[in-house]
């Protein structure tokens, strides 16, 4: 099984890209060799879907790079290191490098993960993404979905 | 000379949300004990204003991550009473048994990877992947088995999407359940592991007593999750009763300057709600098991430490599990057909309660005669914790005062209270931040 496992807080203004891009994968039936899933902020529940018969994981979030807002990037865990500082595995303040490092410690070596990290324009405790994200959500799903139909199995 | 205090948590870890705990003594003088919460307000009364009520449920349900199955609930079952829907058996049915899944995924989140590090003197989940492997593994097959469980009736655990007013989208099938039942009854070991597990940390839960009013959904005829009427116990086990449409008379909201949050009391000047005030207003309608586990660990209504919620969560798991069973045996037994969606008979206003993880949810929505929404109220069971907590700090920092404690196990002491509440602030931002190593 192939995942693409949309994050966030839909309402937390950007921070929903990747439920917004996970909803609309569903509603446009683009998910037909892969399920497109809306975790919302249970992140923990990301380890659900990381076992044995779990050939590819693409996983969806705003991401804070140092990119222009926006813009996207492809990467693994290996390339990057989280900033985020907190110290304890928790549900809310959820760090989800911290999470799938949780996961592999616990079950074992991890099926091929990537993450698709969205650079946001605005975070705050407000709906809707920001007009910067909004116009580049069908440049998302499609760059989503062109990654989920090329990818192998195998690929890590 | 008196003692010198200076505890200052800002954003305490393992709880859901931000909040701090701030406590100033000087020469033995407590100036400053306080639980304070400093998250901004969200507002979800005012988005789903103007909104169809065959949305509401879906954005409110959005108030919370890990309680999304209870908010959807809550929303579809006041919606109904507002607009006249009855809802069937079989919908009633397969709602409380989608209740249960979300309660024992939570308990299981919280008492393992939340509270079990305290108890162990671990910092967190994380530091226990070494040492205590098994229980680690555990928790995550108990959650996965509660994930799928509430997937297979909500469509998803997380933002459930089958649940509407007037019934369900679609419903599971009989083959689905008694898949889902199997594997539920396949994790016994697992539940009889935790309990033992459970008993061999209690003697490490702080032994405190402060007795408050305990507040819960009662109901005639189960445990009191999905439906009911309101009922609150005092220690002296006086009870009071009070109709789900008058939950303002036992809620009674107030503005406290140390909190974004309101605050509630009704008879005293705070109470509880959760795992803890279920157990001690509605311990008699608890599982055979359940009850059994208690009564092993010397628990037994009305329990006045705070500090055993986590272990009423144990208690609800294992009741959640075997009332769960009898669930599933019902509906394979009685068949499971697709029902069409029962339709509103009137528009007007109407309030609901259940039981979440954290304790009794209240919405209320008033609908006009086009079926928009023109006025919501929720009021969640953290927020109705607050003071309690405030008032619990107030008894026990001169205990700890008292017990010639050092400041760091002073502050483990009121961070471990906090965390026995399960308090879910609010949900902030997810968001990765990283940088790239290569």
């Amino acid at each position: 099984m192939r995942y693409l496992i949309g994050i966030g807080n839909y309402y937390g203004r950007d921070d929903a890209i990747g439920l917004r891009i996970a909803e609309l994968i569903g509603e446009t039936g683009l998910d037909r060799d892969f399920r497109a899933i809306d975790l919302g902020g249970n992140l923990l529940d990301v380890v659900h879907y990381l076992d044995a018969q779990t050939e590819q994981v693409l996983i969806v979030d705003s991401a804070r790079m140092g990119l222009a807002p926006g813009d996207y990037a492809f990467f693994t865990l290996d390339q990057v290191a989280s900033v985020k500082g907190s110290a304890s595995l928790s549900t809310h303040e959820g760090d989800l490098v911290k999470v799938l490092e949780f996961a592999e410690a616990t079950n074992g070596p991890l099926p091929p993960i990537t993450i698709l990290g969205i650079e946001p324009a605005e975070l705050a405790d407000e709906p809707g993404l920001s007009d910067t994200l909004e116009a580049r959500l069908d440049q998302y799903v499609a760059a989503a979905v062109e990654f989920l139909a090329q990818v192998g199995p195998a690929r890590r | 000379m008196g003692q010198n205090i200076h505890i200052d948590v800002h954003h305490l870890t393992r709880v859901e949300g931000h909040g701090n705990i701030l406590v100033n003594v000087t020469d033995g003088v407590v100036e400053q004990c306080e639980w304070q919460v400093p998250e901004a307000p969200r507002f979800f009364e005012a988005m789903v204003r103007g909104r169809h009520y065959s949305e509401v449920a879906r954005i409110v349900s959005r108030i919370c991550g890990i309680c999304s199955i209870g908010h959807t609930l809550a929303s579809v079952k006041a919606t109904e009473t507002a607009l006249g829907i009855e809802i069937t058996p079989q919908t009633r049915k397969l709602r409380t048994l989608l209740k249960h899944a979300e309660n024992f995924d939570s308990h299981v989140l919280h008492v393992y990877i939340l509270v079990a590090p305290d108890l162990l003197g671990a910092p967190s989940a994380f530091a226990l992947v070494p040492t205590h492997a098994e229980v680690v593994a555990r928790a995550l097959r108990l959650k996965r088995l509660a994930h799928e469980w509430g997937s297979l009736i909500g469509g998803r655990t997380t933002h459930p999407t089958t649940v509407l007013p007037g019934g369900f989208s679609k419903v599971p099938t009989v083959a689905e359940l008694e898949a889902m039942r199997a594997k539920l009854a396949e994790a016994v070991p697992d539940l009889d592991a935790t309990l033992a597990t459970i008993t061999a940390l209690a003697p490490a839960i702080p032994a405190f007593q402060r007795p408050t009013e305990y507040m819960a959904l009662t109901s005639d005829e189960e445990y009191g999750l999905y439906d009911g009427y309101i009922q609150t116990i005092l220690a002296d086990g006086s009870r009071a009763r009070y109709e789900v449409a008058d939950y303002r008379s036992c809620t009674n909201e107030y503005v406290s300057p140390q909190s974004t949050a309101k605050f509630t009391k009704n008879r005293l000047d705070s109470y509880a709600v959760g795992a803890l005030a279920r157990f001690n207003v509605n311990y008699d309608q608890l599982h055979p098991k359940a009850k059994e586990f208690a009564e092993s660990l010397g628990m037994s209504p009305v329990c006045t430490n705070p500090y055993f919620n986590s272990v009423a969560q144990v208690v609800e798991i294992v009741h959640s599990a075997y009332e769960a069973l009898r669930l599933f045996d019902e509906l394979i037994a009685d068949g499971v057909v697709e029902e069409p969606l029962v339709q509103p008979s009137r528009w007007g206003t109407g309030a609901s309660a259940v039981e979440v993880p954290r304790g009794i949810l209240f919405h209320e929505y008033a609908y006009d005669d086009e079926g928009l929404c023109t006025d919501a109220n929720c009021i969640i069971p953290t927020n109705q914790n607050h003071a309690n907590i405030q008032a619990d700090f107030d008894a026990l920092l001169p205990e700890l005062m008292a017990s010639e404690k050092t400041e760091d196990e002073m502050r483990l002491a009121l961070e471990m209270l906090v965390r026995a509440y399960d308090p879910c602030i609010s949900c902030s931002t997810h968001n990765l931040d990283v940088e790239f190593i290569r």
